[in-house]
């Protein structure tokens, strides 16, 4: 996040000419400093159950990837 | 009229006044330089993810089942992989936001936590094969593993500071373009045109039918080519570029024509390694530069250096694309600098993360007896497994009417979208099943 000091300070540091083209070419949303902040998304009951299914699943997955790789790299040694 | 605007913004809109000179004129040849000026984050996240691991894979599914049911089915990943990336183009585009920040303003901390656990988990991981590949390729011209992981670190810093996306996408799309040296050994292995044209229509032969290893083989094909570090990069690059709505065509036509190369590259190195599979060579074992010198007596020495410089390439720019996605994913969290654009003062947190990913990855690399065959054996399944939540994630933001507005996903979209997340479910449970009841399949 940046401060309207620092702000300041870069701009002391570009041409003046700069201004009018860049805010002509660029979209609001595309300069660094000047996004609008997205609110929340309000998630229901189904897709927090899913979510939490998923994170469960990938961890049941990456243990039992992990035990399988680590008995293959044992028994090839 | 607020000057409010950074040097970073300066360079962007540099890049977008010449898209606009070019959009506004006529012809063929304004086409094509406008294209020329669009394309960027589609192909180098395809092409980037035909890295090191993923080419052994390919090699490895050549000298296992030569040419047969895998050609159409990599073609099949990577159509997959189109319909996932041309999502992230539109978010992209539509919202001007990276993909990790967009999972941290619209689902909270919380959900976003485990979203960059997976990130940085696969990232580290994933670099490490990179680096993998990148002393494997080298090794076959003799060149010493602290050179070559070394050497393949001073290019990744001194890409970045260009300190310009611009420059940035256009050398590692040049050292991307690279991935294409598959082919010229694909043409030495003398492959049988009716045999390659045959199995696109059959999906066969298989030899051998469904084994635990084809199982094995079916997962890390997927892992090499649809994996969360590719959401997270293509959204972020977009955004870095400057696209904006106008151009969402053109990121379609970058975004497939990424995956056409990748997909041909990807075929092409089964078919270089299929001669393994016909002359019952064992390659069970192999990692990059063993497959080079197995592959010698089949494609001659030309085609084996080709194939040894083709892990080299397929490394080096994995390794510049992935410590990219994990920059840009800390900078949107961090809420500090996230782009190639920011001059060093402002950015050097971002850079920082981006030349730490990478020096961590190539100094485990180095370290004698660390586990390299373990962490190459699971990378590309692990990342099979991480990308359904990562794809539900990626299905709640693009159906957002509220940030995406009309480019939201439509009914064909959604239909495919969630066809390729329960095929990734599924290719995953199967896995697990077959894991854990190892005598349901032969092996």
């Amino acid at each position: 996040m940046t401060t309207n000091t620092e702000s300041s300070q870069r701009q002391a540091e570009l041409p003046k000419h700069a201004a009018s083209w860049v805010h002509e070419v660029l979209e609001p949303d595309q300069f660094s400093s000047a996004k609008q902040p997205f609110g929340r998304q309000r998630l229901n009951r189904r897709t927090i159950i899913l979510l939490w299914g998923l994170r469960v699943y990938v961890l049941l997955m990456v243990l039992l990837v992990a035990l399988q790789a680590w008995n293959v790299f044992h028994t090839a040694r | 009229m607020s000057t409010d605007f950074t040097v970073e913004d300066i360079k962007r809109a540099d890049d977008r006044r010449r898209v606009r000179t070019h959009r506004a004129g006529q012809g063929r040849i304004q086409s094509l330089k406008l294209l020329w000026l669009l394309i960027g984050p589609g192909i180098l996240v395809m092409l980037g993810e035909n890295d090191g691991p993923s080419m052994i894979s390919y090699a490895q599914t050549g000298a296992t089942y030569g040419i047969g049911f895998f050609l159409p089915f990599i073609a099949l990943t990577f159509a997959m992989a189109f319909v996932v990336q041309e999502m992230t183009v539109r978010l992209g585009a539509a919202t001007k936001r990276g993909h990790a920040e967009l999972i941290y303003a619209r689902f909270g901390r919380f959900w976003g936590f485990f979203a960059m656990a997976d990130l940085v988990f696969g990232n580290l991981l994933t670099l490490v094969t990179e680096f993998i590949a990148v002393r494997a390729g080298l090794g076959f011209f003799g060149v010493p593993p602290g050179i070559a992981v070394l050497g393949a670190l001073l290019v990744v810093v001194a890409v970045v500071l260009s300190r310009r996306y611009w420059t940035w996408e256009r050398i590692t799309l040049g050292f991307a373009i690279f991935n294409l040296i598959f082919v010229p050994v694909a043409v030495l292995a003398h492959p049988v045109s009716s045999q390659v044209v045959r199995s696109f229509f059959t999906w066969g032969p298989l030899p051998g039918g469904m084994t635990a290893g084809f199982i094995l083989l079916v997962m890390s094909n997927i892992g090499a080519t649809v994996t969360p570090w590719m959401l997270f990069f293509q959204q972020s690059a977009v955004v870095d570029k400057g696209l904006t709505t106008a151009d969402i065509r053109h990121g379609r036509i970058d975004t497939g024509l990424g995956a056409l190369l990748a997909a041909t590259a990807a075929i092409a190195t089964v078919l270089a390694t299929a001669p393994l599979f016909a002359h019952h060579v064992d390659a069970s074992n192999f990692e990059g530069a063993a497959f080079a010198q197995a592959l010698a007596p089949y494609v001659g020495k030309v085609g084996a250096t080709l194939f040894a410089i083709g892990i080299f390439e397929a490394g080096l720019v994995a390794a510049i694309t992935i410590s990219a996605s994990s920059a840009y994913a800390f900078g949107e969290v961090a809420g500090g600098a996230r782009s190639l654009n920011s001059p060093l003062r402002e950015g050097w947190l971002f850079y920082a993360v981006l030349i730490a990913a990478a020096a961590i990855a190539a100094a485990l690399v180095l370290i004698p007896h660390a586990p390299l065959v373990f962490i190459v054996l699971i990378v590309n399944v692990i990342a099979v497994l991480a990308m359904p939540p990562a794809i539900v994630f990626l299905m709640l933001l693009v159906n957002d009417r509220e940030i995406m507005g009309e480019h939201a996903n439509g009914p064909t979209a959604n239909f495919f979208g969630i066809s390729v997340t329960i095929l990734l479910v599924l290719a995953g449970l199967v896995y697990g099943i077959t894991t854990i009841f190892p005598h349901l399949l032969p092996t």
